[in-house]
């Protein structure tokens, strides 16, 4: 049975394989929910600003506090994995 | 189809420097022939910019005919500030709060074309035409471009390089920076073939579309004056040119005589019926010192600095363009170099700092007679006229303006540096913006009436939607430039006033909503190094 986890993920997997396509990063294969954004896909800042706007217009069809998911214990997150992101649209959509 | 209304928009442009690229110079000659010939034959005005003129409010005023009170863009970034700490955002095309011409134009049946044009990405759904947006990273200027577009574009135009045509923020950030004489060379140098890209576009465009509305913007003019400034004011010419001169000079009229080039392509291609317009968002001068406004209003007393305890974070914070203050004891300050205001913090609740909010006309006041009494060292009062918010930017989103826009006597950008003394001559004159642009008009019903009164950077849309036949919405706060045309284009073509623009209005109804969504950037930035 397919979970709403996993219809999150290969909703994310598909934006990012577009988002990404021209991209010079080295990342190979298949993207997976382990797969992380900043250490595997090379974002930078502005991508993860880029990002969350893709995900409120293709994906939660709405704004989403993505606060929750970048922080944590008031710091900010190293990286963010696809299943992170799955797991907090879960929460938060 | 056939294109109506050809608009070429040149960041910065003035004619301080227009005019003698436009004329015979002894030892260069003629360095924008083609061009020359236009605006001898066709109509122009300075154009008042935006109260603070910069790019963004600007080239937004431009697209919708309206001020930035309504429009709601005052700056690169937008801060709020919470009573404690200021959030920082990336203004977008969805901050931008009335019709931009684009959508305005599309729903009454035109089409169009917006090329290199800032705050158009994402672009606006109800197009009719092409966006390529400007100010996007090469990355993400293919998911922000028209869906198909880009991908289009690259098959299509030999040698397109999205590299090579977007904006790079390394670069970019340099504009602004005092660079060595190889640097600065290389500046120049690279907008000579990012400029090229837009040409292509641009051209393939004209040539396979022909949109009603073909709109290309030239961004370089902004950023090489920013450099090279003293390379193309004719007022510092120097008595012997050095060799370093003659470089640089050669180098900033290549770049004019290939914009040369593009104008005469692009006007021939557009044919004998079509109406061509020039605009700039702001022109350009020289600043000649360099006032350090937080540092400034530290003396008077109205702002304390954050604690520097040395690490390598707080030395990056303080030499950021964001300002970092001890927000507890700060009731005036100024947030970052190109607002050029300052913002008086209001306390909004019991215990919370800032001042009274029922001080808040006499603390305006002392502070305006504060800021005047600055003078340089030779005497000069160095701030010589202080805009009051409610005065320069009416409208649904004055309370995002500064409470004061601060007018230098050399039009200079503020430094928010914590540094000492708060005014400083710079060791050479520096390009600035100059709230004089360029508007200009060509073609098939414009008048040869060369230099006319000075027009409002809000007229140039209302005068672009004339061009394409269509009425100027009645909440336009521009009026079309009937002095650019003739008495009989204009007898058989009288200017009508339409239906209002739609849509607009509607993010100033929503803004409490937002306020998630605007922490929510700022702390993707903080993650992100962008800040600290």
């Amino acid at each position: 049975m397919t979970t709403t986890r996993d219809t999150y993920i290969q909703q994310l997997i598909v934006l990012l394989e577009d988002f990404t396509q021209d991209w010079d990063h080295e990342f190979e294969g298949r993207m997976n929910a382990e797969t992380r954004l900043l250490g595997d896909l090379g974002f930078e800042s502005i991508d993860i600003i880029q990002l969350v706007v893709a995900i409120e217009e293709d994906i939660s069809k709405k704004k989403v506090p993505f606060d929750k998911l970048l922080m944590k214990d008031g710091r900010y997150v190293d990286d963010l994995t696809i299943g992170g992101i799955a797991d907090f649209l879960i929460a938060f959509v | 189809m056939t294109t109506k209304t050809l608009f070429i928009g040149m960041d910065g442009c003035t004619f301080t420097v227009l005019n003698e690229m436009t004329r015979d110079l002894p030892g260069e000659g003629v360095t924008m022939p083609f061009l020359a010939g236009l605006m001898a034959k066709g109509s122009r005005a300075n154009l008042r910019s935006t109260p603070n003129p910069l790019t963004p409010p600007a080239w937004t005023s431009i697209m919708t005919g309206r001020g930035p009170g309504q429009h709601g863009v005052f700056d690169f970034i937008r801060a709020e500030d919470k009573g404690g700490e200021v959030y920082w955002t990336l203004y977008d095309s969805r901050d931008v709060d009335s019709e931009m011409i684009w959508s305005i134009a599309s729903r009454q049946g035109k089409s169009i074309a917006a090329l290199n044009f800032p705050l158009t990405a994402p672009p606006p759904k109800d197009v009719n035409g092409s966006i390529v947006p400007g100010f996007i990273p090469a990355k993400h200027l293919r998911r922000n471009s028209t869906p198909g577009l880009f991908e289009r574009l690259k098959e299509a135009i030999p040698g397109f390089d999205a590299k090579e045509l977007a904006w790079d923020f390394d670069n970019e950030k340099q504009a602004l920076e005092v660079l060595n004489d190889n640097d600065m060379e290389q500046w120049v140098r690279y907008h000579l073939p990012r400029e090229e890209q837009w040409f292509n576009i641009a051209e393939y465009i004209l040539q396979n579309d022909a949109p009603d509305l073909m709109a290309v913007m030239f961004d370089g003019t902004d950023k090489i004056q920013h450099q090279a400034w003293q390379f193309v004011d004719p007022n510092l010419v120097p008595a012997e040119r050095s060799e370093f001169y003659n470089r640089m000079r050669g180098v900033c009229r290549e770049y004019f005589a290939n914009v040369d080039r593009y104008i005469e392509k692009l006007v021939t291609m557009a044919g004998p019926e079509c109406q061509v317009f020039f605009a700039s968002d702001h022109g350009f001068t020289a600043t000649v010192e360099v006032l350090r406004i937080n540092s400034f209003l530290e003396d008077l007393g109205y702002l304390k600095w954050a604690v520097n305890d040395g690490s390598e974070q707080a030395l990056r914070r303080e030499a950021s363009d964001f300002a970092n203050l001890d927000w507890s004891q700060t009731t005036a300050y100024c947030r970052t170099p190109s607002s050029n205001g300052i913002h008086i913090r209001q306390s909004t609740k019991p215990g919370e700092p800032g001042i009274d909010p029922k001080d808040y006309i006499p603390f305006r006041d002392k502070l305006i007679a504060d800021l005047k009494t600055l003078k340089n060292d030779d005497g000069e009062p160095v701030i010589v006229d202080v805009l009051k918010r409610e005065e320069w930017f009416p409208g649904q989103h004055m309370e995002r303006a500064c409470d004061l826009t601060l007018v230098l006597r050399d039009n200079g950008f503020v430094s928010i540096r914590n540094i000492k003394p708060a005014v400083v001559k710079r060791p050479n004159p520096a390009g600035t913006h100059h709230p004089d642009g360029i508007f200009m008009a060509y073609g098939k019903g414009i008048a040869a009436n060369g230099l006319v009164d000075r027009l409002d950077i809000r007229d140039v849309c209302p005068t672009l939607l004339y061009s394409l036949g269509l009425p100027v919405p009645s909440d336009f706060e521009g009026k079309a430039a009937e002095p650019f045309f003739t008495e009989n284009w204009l007898a058989e073509h009288p200017v009508k006033i339409g239906r209002a623009t739609v849509g607009g209005g509607e993010k100033a109804k929503s803004e409490d909503m937002d306020d998630e969504e605007k922490r929510q950037i700022i702390e993707q930035l903080q993650m992100l190094g962008y800040m600290e």
